[in-house]
């Protein structure tokens, strides 16, 4: 049984020659970490922005449990790259504003939003106003008000895209650590090649023009970092920078139009 | 990932002292010099005999002439009595251009159709001046109460309309989404998410509608008006009442001061968070 389901998708933006997006498919599996990698104009956000329900497909289908998806809802949850939190409350008021809007009650919304913030470790910081805190501690603010709806499924739009390279990297720890202790299937996009090869355990490589899906792949490398390796370890492993490559390449070949190919 | 740089909320706190020192400290210090220096001035002036007292009276004929207005009264009217004709008409005119304009400006700002079809018409009257419109508002309206209230109420509804617009559109698309995706219906997206997102531009609209309705205020009462500062300072200057004119011009910009303090406190109090983020 498989919770969320794309078939064939397409998708028309009004006066635009190319579907941003053509016959995609896509399944999130029992505790998958999905990962859609690939350059601007791909189609990976629009593709996020359909599992999510904010667009509607031009063809294709989105089911949820067998359910279509025609609109936004608390069985998606989705963390976005910035701007997302909501400056007036406090860090704990925001991880709790979901539990708030279903109507769950003060004391257990409290109790339930300290769990996500001690999952993301910013226990210590659940009084302080969103705007005293960096870049990186606003999104694990983000995972954690994303983790406390009941949704098993977690959309991630460029969640680290913002942040410098070495809080993007605990980020990364982070994230394999949230996914291992809560199951969630986890779909995210990324333009960062390495971020979506050590995170994938299914990672989809995207090409625009018109956007779509040239190549899935399974690395390994998030279950080696679950049975103990640590992140630098496996990051300058030739495995992973061989695969760095091989997708690198994949990627410039599918960029070059027919043309760009003829002579 | 929960070794927590400790030293953070003591780094942001100093920021944000260090910030509000510049902020306000600095400036205060400032101007209170420029303020005195500007009342010494005008005292050495005046008392020099230079400029004759019917055009610069010295600045203690002025306290005199106010302690005079507040006692036996300027016009059949004490000072008191101008004061809260004027405030009653500004206050009036304020609660009814907040009421109907915060709303309009939400919708204006949620949606296109709405914002199509009156932003033409604000655009078209907002540039005009009050003064210009006041004549066709008295023969509408005829000279009493109404005229008055409605004229001030019109130069605070533009603005008031206008900032909660913009204030609107500062819900980014990602903030909006994030809450659907935490199950919020759009009454909820609009009251939880879009209206304090706007809160800090609509206490700025207030602030310029406020200001907007003090100088209408004159204007509007230059139309048989018995009682107000307005009146009080016009009747004064006819009778080349010189000390008086400046007297009811220093109470009109002492309470649009204290006005605009109080607002430009309510905003730090209730949207601490304007100005701060990135």
């Amino acid at each position: 049984m498989c919770a969320l389901l794309a078939q064939d998708i397409s998708v028309f933006y009004p006066g635009q020659p190319e579907p941003a997006l053509s016959q995609v498919n896509l399944s999130l599996g029992e505790a998958s970490l999905t990962v859609a990698l690939g350059p601007s104009g791909c189609g990976k956000t629009t593709l996020l922005n359909v599992l999510a329900g904010f667009i509607a497909p031009s063809q294709g289908r989105v089911t949820l449990d067998g359910q279509p998806v025609t609109g936004p809802g608390a069985d998606r949850a989705v963390v976005f790259q910035h701007d997302a939190l909501l400056p007036w409350l406090n860090v704990r008021d925001n991880v709790a504003f979901g539990l708030q809007l279903q109507g769950v009650g003060r004391a257990e919304r409290q109790r339930r939003a300290d769990d996500m913030l001690a999952l993301v470790g910013l226990d210590a910081v659940a009084k302080q106003k969103i705007w005293a805190l960096s870049g990186g501690m606003r999104q694990r603010v983000g995972i954690a008000r994303a983790l406390t709806s009941p949704s098993q499924v977690l959309l991630m739009d460029e969640p680290f895209g913002a942040l410098d390279a070495f809080t993007r990297e605990q980020m990364q720890v982070l994230l394999l650590k949230v996914w291992q202790h809560t199951g969630r299937r986890i779909f995210l996009i990324t333009h960062d090649i390495e971020e979506a090869l050590f995170l994938a355990t299914e990672l989809v490589l995207m090409s625009p023009g018109p956007g779509r899906i040239v190549e899935r792949i399974h690395p390994p490398f998030s279950q080696r970092y679950r049975a103990g390796e640590s992140v630098r370890q496996i990051k300058s492993d030739p495995a992973f920078i061989a695969l760095r490559e091989q997708l690198l390449s994949t990627l410039y070949r599918h960029r070059l139009s027919p043309e760009e190919l003829a002579p | 990932m929960t070794a927590l740089d400790p030293a953070l909320p003591a780094a942001t706190a100093r920021l944000t002292a260090t910030a509000r020192w510049q902020l306000t400290r600095h400036p205060l210090w400032l101007g209170l010099i420029s303020a005195g220096s500007g009342l010494l001035l005008w005292w050495a002036l005046a008392s020099s005999g230079l400029v004759a007292s019917l055009f610069l009276p010295p600045p203690q004929a002025v306290l005199a002439k106010l302690y005079l207005a507040a006692t036996q009264g300027f016009m059949d009217a004490t000072l008191w009595q101008h004061l809260t004709a004027s405030l009653g008409r500004i206050g009036l005119a304020l609660l009814a251009a907040t009421v109907l304009g915060i709303p309009l400006g939400l919708l204006m700002g949620t949606r296109p159709l709405v914002r199509g079809l009156l932003d033409p018409l604000i655009e078209g009257y907002r540039p005009v001046p009050p003064l210009a419109y006041l004549p066709l508002i008295v023969i509408w309206c005829g000279i009493g109460e109404l005229s008055k209230v409605l004229l001030i109420f019109l130069a605070m509804l533009a603005p008031i309309i206008m900032a909660t617009t913009h204030g609107v559109s500062r819900a980014s698309q990602s903030r909006i989404r994030a809450a659907q995706s935490l199950g919020a219906s759009p009454r909820q997206v609009l009251y939880r998410v879009i209206l304090p997102t706007a809160l800090p531009d609509i206490l700025t609209g207030l602030r310029i509608g406020l200001g907007a309705g003090w100088s209408t205020l004159v204007a509007a009462e230059l139309v048989a008006a018995t009682q107000g500062l307005g009146f009080m300072v016009q009747s004064a200057a006819q009778f080349l009442v010189t000390d008086m004119v400046l007297a009811g011009i220093a109470v009109i910009g002492g309470i649009a001061f204290v006005l605009e303090l109080g607002l430009r406190a309510l905003q730090r109090r209730l949207c601490p968070w304007h100005g701060q983020q990135d």
